[in-house]
Order: structure tokens, then C-alpha cells, then sequence
């Protein structure tokens, strides 16, 4: 048989060009797929680890520099009480100076710290507070140290320049460190935060990430489940690539597809060797049939040959018509049975429904006749065409009627009516025979490959199946009723043609 | 036995009585051919052949059942069948039932002539088989 496909299922293109296509696109495996959906994540939380990082050294200094400016407000603190003291009491001015230069030198140690945490201008503004109650300071001191005492009035305003000056150190040393806390909380109450919006945000990338491999996966599969079933359907058109690159279900889809070519490949051998099987059957009709013109041939030539002298020349021209006559219809006997048995090259074009069924009724008249039954036609006028392969579907027919032969009695009827299906669009043919009917326990099974009630070497059990497969093959489907004891209906539902004889549409 | 040998043969294709009518009666058969067993069942029942020759397989009656019929009438008639496919269990059958012979298409009329022939001798008919051989 050739390797051709039917109709329907024409594919737009060869089948290797498919495989080619299928295997020539870049290729981004689910491996690598899963391998960068993780990464991503492990990323995610690299960059996570490395803020907390950052967030956690920054703190640490923040704390530092808050100790630091603690120490300082204490050491101005201090020195100011001691300052305090000398105006009241008169005492002496080493204890300012020893706290002030603690502050001074915590401010010297700090200083590129601080630099870093301060707004600009403020320490210098701090040096400067300090630089000028020190130079006041030593003023004071270096007067008490000669012992002179100045002039009241110049001593208040050095007292009250000494106050201005240690009371704005107080309020920028307690500024910043109350500034510094704030900052220090803020970054604290930043870092509680930073779990639960780390949690979110791997949430969201996670459900991103899963579903995007899940469509990745599922997409594929679900496309491939589609297929499965639409091949058991016996739809053997040839997977084509859905997505600009390929990964492990391309394989899947390559195998699939050779698959395909394997089963079709079989299922055409099937039909021919179903169809061989239904030609044999014929054969058996035929010769019987071909005995009747046969014999009328050898009588009427022997009686010519034995009594030629004494005949007639009316009787021998009416002896040499018959013989023409009956050589004719031997020929056409035979002919049918070499049409639908000759080898042909698979091919869809429109077929007049009404006139297949005739044909193929014309077949099998000579198993008609010997069943002894009686075949009627319902053939409507008004049938539309439909679009399949003319043999393929004879011998679907043939098969059909042959078994309907099986099952009548002498006598019994084998009617074949095709009608417009309630389906819209669509044709059915009924072949319906009064017989014995298919056994309830039997009847799922009839379609299966090799299931047979017939007696060995009667039937192998591939009409139903092989019939089936090629109804498929069409978009269509075989349905059956019945009844035990009262006969069977075999339904073949086929597609009608929406476009008027489009001819063959192999590419 | 003397006088003519009265033998019917039916056959549902015409040409098979067109060509043995003459066939035979050229060996002293008186011969009545028939194309459709009802008529020829009812002509059956009117008169006794001596030798009826009946196809196996036709349409509306087959040959098994004219078979019985004539048996059944004439126990004393030889039949014999014209099977179409020499099938062995029909042949089988009507020798059960008590067919003289079996003759299977196709046939020259020589052949039905040789049959009839051993038929008559049966019967106690002379002279048929020198006729058969002229």
C-alpha cells in the first residue's frame, strides 16, 4: 500500500521534514529550566543575606558611635559640673580641663567616625565650641595662676561666654546622641522588618517561579495527553513544533511521532491484508457465479461444434450472440471483484455516497445469493457528497454487508439505507439485518483486533477493527445496536463534504 | 422399457434448457425444460418423469427441495443435480437424499448424456446409450 495519508488528517508536511524541525530548535532543557528558577531563588537569598550583612556592620557602628557620643555628653557633662562648681565655690578649674580634654580626645579618636554619621558643619561647629571654651578656660586659668583678679565686669563676661559655650556643647553632644539613638532604632526597626519582606518576597518569586515551570511542564504534557487520545482515535497526524525552542518533550514528541508512522504504517497493512482477506471471500461468490456464464459458454459452443453441419444459419448466429453475451457478463463479474482488489495508491476525492453503496451492494451480489437473502437499498436523492478514499471506504461497506450476509437466514433481509445524520454535517449509513443478533457479553468487543465469533479459518477477526480504523481515518465512527434473535444495526457515521469536490488534497 | 425417455430439466439460466432441449431429444429424450422451479414443481406434480435433471442453486427454490419434491411424488424418478461450484458436502447431501447423480458446471451436453444414459439402464431403458454415442 502506499504510504499516503488520508484526507482529514493530510499533513502540510512530510513527515521527516517534521522530525527535522522538531530537533533543529534551540535547545533549553527542563533541566535547564529548573537549574535557573533555582539559581534565581538562591540568588534572591544571596542578595537577602548580603543586605542583612551590610545592615548588621552598619548597626555595629552606629552602636559604637552611640557609645562614643555617650561617653562625650558625659565627659562635657562633666566638665561643666565642675565648671559649675569653680563659679559657685571657687574650686579649682583642673577638673574641667582633665574632662575636657577626655572630650576632646574622644572627639579626636571619633573624629573620621563621626565625619561619616554627622551632617556636614556640625563637628566643626563642635571643634570650634570646644577650641573656644578651652581658650577660655586657659584664660581663666592662666588669671588665677598670676592672681589677678580682673575686673568683675570682665570676668561675668567671661563666665557668661564659658556658660554660652559649655551650654551649646551639652545641647550638640546630647543632640547627637539622641539623633544617633533615633538613626540606631530606625535601622534596628529596619531590620526587624527585613525578614518578613525577605518572606514575601520569596512568596511571590517562589509562586512566579512555580508556576512558570508548571506551565513550562504542564503545557507540553497536556498538548502530548491531547495526542495520545486523538492517536487512539486513530488520528495519525504528525506532531508539529508549537514553541520556538525544544527540550525533553521534543523527544517525546520525535518518538511520538515515529510512533505514529509505525502504527499507520501497520494499520495500512492491516487494511490490505483485511482486504485481501474480504477479496478471498469474494473469490468463493465469484467462481460459483462464474460457473453459470461458463457453463452456458462450453454448452452452447459443444452443441455448435456437435451440430454445426446441420444447423441453421439463424440458430448458429443466435448460438454466437449468446456465447459473445455470456463472455461479457463473465468479464463483468470479474471485473468489480479486480477493481476493488487491484492495489491502489491511497486518494480522497468527493464520492457520491449513493452510488459507493450501489457499487459495493453489486459486489457482494454474488454472496447474496448464495446466503439467500435479499439486500434492500434506501438510497436517497439528495445525499451530500462526501470526501474519503473510495476503496478504503468500499471495503468498509463490503465488510459490513458481508457480515450482515453471516448473520441473516435463508430468506432473511440485509437492508442498507444512508440519510442525513442528526449530527449536523454529517452522513450515516445504516446497514441493519434481521439475524440472530450479536450476544450482549459480545457486543463490547466487537471492534477489537482479532476478536472473531466465526470458526477457525472462517474470519480473523479484523473486519470490525480494521473498518473502524478507517471510518476514524475519515473523521467519522461506526456505531452499533442489538438485539439478540431480532438482528443488528452497524451505523457509519462519515463527515459530508463542506467544500464541493475539492479532489485530492494530498500535498 | 420401451418409448421415449421423459426427462425435465430445470435450470434458472435459459440458455441451459435452450441447448440441452435439442441436446437430448437428439437421443430420444422426450424433454421439457423449465427456468423456474415453481412451474416446474407444479409440472411435476402432473406427470412422472423418468429422469428429472434440476440445478442446485436458484433463487426462489433450490435444488435440494425439488429434489425431496420429486422423490417424494415419484420415488421410482432418478434426479440429477447440476451443482455450480462442485461443492463436496452439497453433493454429499443430495446423494443422501437420494440423488441418482451429481454433474458439475460446466458441463458439455455429452457428459449429462453419458449420466442420463446410466440413468435409463437403471430404469430398464434400452437403446439410449447407443444413441448417446452416434
Amino acid at each position: 500500500m502506499a504510504t499516503g495519508c488520508m484526507g482529514p488528517m493530510a499533513p502540510a508536511r512530510e513527515a521527516p521534514d517534521i522530525q527535522r524541525a522538531l530537533l533543529e530548535r534551540p535547545s533549553i532543557s527542563i533541566r535547564k529550566r529548573l537549574a535557573l528558577g533555582f539559581l534565581a531563588l538562591f540568588f534572591l537569598c544571596v542578595a537577602v543575606t548580603a543586605a542583612a550583612w551590610m545592615m548588621l556592620a552598619r548597626l555595629e557602628v552606629r552602636l559604637r558611635f552611640l557609645e562614643m557620643a555617650d561617653h562625650y555628653t558625659m565627659e562635657i557633662q562633666q566638665a561643666r559640673r565642675f565648671e559649675k562648681n569653680y563659679f559657685l565655690y571657687g574650686t579649682n578649674l583642673q577638673d574641667v580641663r582633665e574632662h575636657l580634654d577626655n572630650a576632646k580626645g574622644i572627639l579626636d579618636s571619633s573624629g573620621a567616625e563621626a565625619e561619616k554619621v554627622l551632617p556636614p558643619g556640625v563637628l566643626k561647629q563642635m571643634r570650634e565650641h570646644l577650641e573656644r571654651y578651652d581658650a577660655l578656660l586657659r584664660r581663666l586659668e592662666g588669671m588665677d595662676r598670676a592672681g589677678t583678679s580682673l575686673p568683675l565686669q570682665e570676668k561675668a563676661a567671661v563666665e557668661a561666654e564659658i556658660r554660652a559655650h559649655g551650654s551649646q556643647m551639652v545641647t550638640f553632644a546630647m543632640d547627637l546622641a539622641q539623633k544617633e539613638r533615633t538613626t540606631v532604632h530606625e535601622t534596628m526597626a529596619l531590620f526587624q522588618r527585613l525578614p518578613v519582606i525577605f518572606l514575601a518576597a520569596l512568596l511571590v518569586v517562589s509562586v512566579l517561579v512555580a508556576n512558570f515551570l508548571a506551565r513550562q511542564m504542564l503545557g507540553p504534557l497536556g498538548r502530548l495527553m491531547a495526542t495520545t487520545q486523538r492517536i487512539a482515535q486513530g488520528d495519525f497526524t504528525p506532531l508539529v513544533p508549537a514553541r520556538r525552542f525544544r527540550d525533553e518533550f521534543s523527544n517525546l514528541a520525535v518518538a511520538l511521532n515515529t510512533m505514529m508512522r509505525e502504527l499507520q504504517h501497520r494499520q495500512e497493512v492491516l487494511v490490505e491484508s483485511h482486504k485481501l482477506q474480504a477479496v478471498g471471500t469474494l473469490t468463493a461468490g465469484v467462481a460459483h457465479e462464474l460457473n453459470n456464464p461458463i457453463n452456458n459458454i462450453t454448452l452452447t459452443a459443444s452443441v455448435l461444434e456437435e451440430d454445426y453441419a446441420s444447423l441453421s444459419d439463424e440458430e448458429r448466429l443466435d448460438m454466437v450472440r449468446d456465447l459473445v453475451e455470456q463472455a461479457s457478463r463473465s468479464e463483468k463479474i470479474i471485473r468489480n471483484l479486480l477493481d476493488f482488489a487491484r492495489e491502489s495508491e491511497i486518494k480522497t476525492e468527493s464520492l457520491d455516497l449513493a452510488e459507493l453503496l450501489r457499487g459495493t451492494t453489486s459486489l457482494a451480489a454474488n454472496q447474496v445469493k448464495l446466503s439467500g437473502a435479499k439486500i434492500s437499498l434506501g438510497l436517497p436523492e439528495n445525499l451530500p457528497p462526501i470526501h474519503g478514499d473510495k476503496q478504503a471506504l468500499s471495503q468498509v461497506f463490503l465488510n459490513l454487508v458481508l457480515n450482515a450476509l453471516d448473520a441473516v437466514e435463508k430468506g432473511g433481509v440485509v437492508k442498507i439505507e444512508a440519510e442525513p445524520c442528526k449530527e449536523p454535517g454529517f452522513v450515516q449509513v445504516n446497514v441493519a439485518d434481521d439475524g440472530h443478533g450479536i450476544p450482549t457479553h459480545v457486543l463490547p468487543h466487537i471492534f477489537e483486533p482479532f476478536f472473531t465469533t466465526k470458526s477457525r479459518g472462517k474470519g480473523t477477526g479484523l473486519g470490525l477493527s480494521v473498518s473502524l480504523g478507517i471510518v476514524r481515518q475519515h473523521g467519522g465512527d461506526i456505531r452499533v445496536q442489538s438485539l439478540p434473535g431480532h438482528g443488528s444495526t452497524f451505523t457509519v457515521v462519515l463527515p459530508a463534504a463542506r467544500v464541493p469536490a475539492v479532489g485530492d488534497k494530498r500535498s | 422399457m420401451d418409448g421415449p425417455l421423459h426427462v425435465l430439466v430445470l435450470d434458472d439460466e435459459p440458455i441451459v434448457g435452450k441447448r440441452l432441449q435439442p441436446a437430448l431429444a437428439k437421443v430420444g429424450c422426450e424433454v421439457e425444460v423449465f427456468d423456474d422451479p415453481r412451474p416446474a414443481l407444479a409440472r411435476i406434480a402432473e406427470k412422472e418423469f423418468h429422469i428429472v435433471v434440476t440445478d442446485i442453486r436458484m433463487d426462489e427454490v433450490d435444488g435440494i427441495e425439488v429434489l425431496e419434491r420429486v422423490l417424494a411424488l415419484h420415488p421410482a424418478t432418478k434426479v440429477i443435480m447440476i451443482t455450480g461450484y462442485a461443492t463436496v458436502e452439497v453433493a454429499r447431501e443430495a446423494l443422501a437424499k437420494g440423488a441418482f447423480d451429481f454433474i458439475a458446471k460446466p458441463f458439455k451436453p455429452q457428459e449429462l448424456r453419458d449420466v442420463i444414459a446410466k440413468a435409463a439402464a437403471e430404469l430398464g431403458f434400452k437403446g439410449l446409450r447407443q444413441a448417446a454415442v452416434d
